[in-house]
């Protein structure tokens, strides 16, 4: 019982006025940034990753935690408050929330989410503090061949489920390798696609690669695409939580926790699929079917909790295996690596008090965000009023900023805005940028392993594959790609299923049609009735 | 490896086209082949020192070449068979109609002052600057409005990270001010 104690500890060190302050600051601005249209946790992480370079690594990670965890909840207000498509990952999600505030129950689905981003985060976390010390002391035996079968395991599945087909999923995972190679050769000190040029001879930072392509390229995107007009804000209406809301909102939380804490922490692409197996238990199970696409708590209660579940699961591989999962998880990897910290089995026992004071931060980070959150909802909204031109302006700002704060280079920013350039052009052409920037951060980690396995063997490739847990592994792999296929073919079906809904009540003249409001408003008829029971 | 078969339900998601392949979509597939021979032909340059255990320097460059090129070849592979990219929706992106160039060069225009203009005038100002012309770019009028936001913000900024957070960035002109420099 060991860690109970180790993670007593680490609550008495999160706990000290300092560091709660940190917490704090790192739950408001992790919920500020990650309210912001277009702005995911992982964006959410590079753009604040700057402002925690000058703290010490404790209150770094404390405020990490916070913000990590705050990006994430941002988001679900986004989406169910703000009445535009947003991207794949969030339409799930966001779904339900937004027929709900546009049928005056807004305020039910806010709560119904923070309510289940609680209940969900707790339970995750608890499961965290379980599962990843005994899985680091399993890890202690892994040699270099099994972090090499797990680094292929992490590439393929990530470079698969992420993105419309693996062909652009595997285009952009080379990319992020390529550009990973770029520098000086940590073994044996030659230099690598530098093409001479000094600037790139350490390397390109992680941080400037992270915020050229998501901040950066993401405000060129928008830039060139903008949607023009007033913001469609959907005013929150409705009573809160009522007991009905309760009882309808309990069992989906508890489903949701169970279905994205193990999606978390294996290598499928991160939360997305968490959400949309939650979302499509519940409308299997749901009494209210026929709510299901006009506003059913269900279906927001869920997925959040699945959402939030996830969260957690990431950090299970992440600290005991130094393993991303996801673009979120690599830029944490980028940031204990950039306080010299390297995530992976023996984390747990040389950095003891970091890790147990992360994960204690995660638990209070959790009771914070619910203790502001359904009070800050006002300011919150007033965030997603921010004029767009402002709002992209300042992301160039911000992202120019953190990028020269770290090295006060001109270089740096001339590289940030190519780098910006060709996330752009990744976005126009459909490839995702997570394999990017998991090949980034894992390729060099792959290569040292990789060689490390062979000059042990004296060359002898055979090694890659007798190690039992690697074999494993690989047939893994297989098994996981065939199990991805057969998952995107159901969340295709399902994406269809939910953009027919979607299409069906909002073609005609637009979202604000009065055809669409008058059902809404019967529905909402319908579900006040249930209310007042 | 049955990674590049696209013949899969993945696709289903990806946007379905039996039209002609558009010639951007095939310049992209050509920029990424090219991108792996240059890493094959730069790869055998990398100096090999004698101390180089059995995988040197040189084996994970041409991995990764090679990878760029199979990529290169398996998306036009996707492309033959109908896998079109599709423009990546967002909050505040309208994917109907094509992309404003003109937006994107006054943009990089913004962007590229703050490069020229950082290490004479300062954060302060060149920040500014930047963040005006990407405000106007995006249509924010009147520009002083944006202009007033801008110094406010970058005040903020300045003062934040030189006296609070102990990080340096240059002042410019106004070294000297008290909480500035």
């Amino acid at each position: 019982m060991g860690d109970v104690g180790a993670l007593l500890a680490g609550f008495e060190t999160a706990l000290q006025p300092q560091y709660l302050l940190f917490a704090v600051i790192g739950v408001l601005l992790g919920t500020a940034v990650g309210v912001l249209p277009g702005i995911g946790p992982a964006m959410t992480l590079a753009l604040l990753l700057p402002l925690t370079y000058s703290l010490d690594p404790t209150a770094a990670f404390i405020m990490f935690a916070g913000i990590y965890y705050g990006g994430m909840y941002g988001g679900s207000t986004t989406s169910i408050l703000l009445n535009t498509p947003g991207e794949s990952a969030s339409i799930i999600t966001a779904l339900e929330g937004n027929k709900m505030a546009k049928a005056g129950r807004g305020a039910a689905a806010l709560a119904t989410a923070a309510l289940g981003s609680f209940v969900a985060g707790t339970i995750a976390t608890v499961a965290l503090s379980l599962v990843a010390p005994t899985v680091a002391k399993l890890a202690v035996q892994l040699g270099p061949p099994d972090y090499v079968a797990l680094a292929v395991l992490a590439f393929l599945t990530v470079a698969a489920m992420l993105g419309s087909s693996p062909a652009r999923g595997i285009s952009s995972l080379a990319l992020g390798l390529f550009i990973s190679v770029i520098g000086t050769d940590s073994l044996t000190g030659q230099q690598r696609f530098t093409l001479g040029l000094p600037t790139l001879g350490d390397g390109i930072d992680i941080v400037i690669v992270a915020v050229g392509f998501f901040a950066v390229g993401e405000a060129l995107h928008v830039a060139s695409r903008l949607r023009r007009g007033p913001i469609p804000l959907v005013p929150i209406t409705g009573k809160w939580f009522t007991k009905q809301d309760f009882r309808r909102s309990w069992k989906p939380w508890l489903r949701g926790t169970v279905i994205g804490f193990p999606i978390g922490t294996i290598p499928a692409g991160g939360a997305e699929l968490g959400t949309f197996l939650s979302y499509a238990t519940e409308r299997k199970l749901s009494q209210h079917k026929e709510q299901f696409g006009h506003g059913a708590i269900e279906g927001v209660a869920g997925p959040e909790a699945a959402n939030n579940a996830s969260a957690a699961g990431v950090l299970v591989p992440l600290l005991t295996l130094g393993l991303p999962t996801g673009a979120t998880a690599a830029i944490m990897l980028a940031a204990f690596q950039s306080y010299g910290i390297q995530p992976g089995p023996t984390l747990f026992t040389e950095q003891s008090d970091l890790v147990w004071a992360l994960i204690a931060s995660l638990y209070i980070g959790n009771v914070l965000l619910l203790v502001l959150n359904l009070p800050l909802v006002g300011v919150w909204v007033k965030v997603l009023r921010l004029p767009r031109p402002y709002l992209y302006a300042g992301i160039l700002t911000f992202a120019a900023l953190g990028v020269y704060a770290v090295g006060a280079s001109v270089e740096d920013l001339v590289l940030l805005f190519i780098l910006g350039g060709i996330g752009w052009a990744m976005r126009s052409f459909g490839f995702p940028v997570a394999p990017a920037i998991v090949g980034l951060i894992l390729g060099p980690i792959a290569e040292e392993q990789l060689r490390r396995t062979l000059a042990i063997s004296q060359g002898d490739p055979t090694a890659l594959v007798t190690s039992p847990f690697a074999a494993v592994v690989y047939c893994l792999v297989v098994v996981a790609f065939v199990g991805s296929q057969w998952l995107k073919r159901r969340q295709a079906r399902l994406d269809a299923a939910v953009f027919a809904v979607a299409q069906a009540s909002t073609t005609p003249g637009g979202p604000t049609a009065p055809v669409d409001d008058s059902r809404l408003a019967s529905t909402a008829r319908a579900s006040s009735k249930e209310d007042g029971q | 490896m049955s990674t590049i078969d696209t013949s899969g339900p993945a696709t289903e998601r990806a946007a379905r086209s039996r039209g002609p392949i558009p010639k951007s979509e095939l310049a992209v597939a050509a920029v990424l082949g090219g991108l792996g021979v240059f890493a094959l032909v730069d790869a055998h340059t990398i100096a090999v020192p004698a101390s180089a255990s059995a995988v040197g320097p040189r084996a994970f460059p041409y991995a990764v070449g090679a990878l760029l090129v199979l990529s290169a070849v398996g998306l036009v592979i996707a492309l033959l068979r109908g896998d079109r990219g599709e423009v990546e929706g967002g909050e505040d992106v309208d994917t109907d109609g094509g992309a404003d160039w003109a937006a994107v060069l006054k943009l990089t225009g913004s962007f590229a002052a703050l490069c020229v203009l950082v290490e004479p005038l300062g954060w302060l100002i060149a920040a500014s600057v930047m963040f005006t012309g990407a405000a106007w770019t995006l249509g924010a009028r009147p520009w002083w409005r944006a202009l007033l936001v801008a110094l406010v913000l970058n005040t903020v900024v300045q003062i934040l990270f030189t006296q609070l957070l102990g990080v340096y960035l240059p002042a410019g002109p106004l070294e000297g001010v008290p909480g500035l420099g």
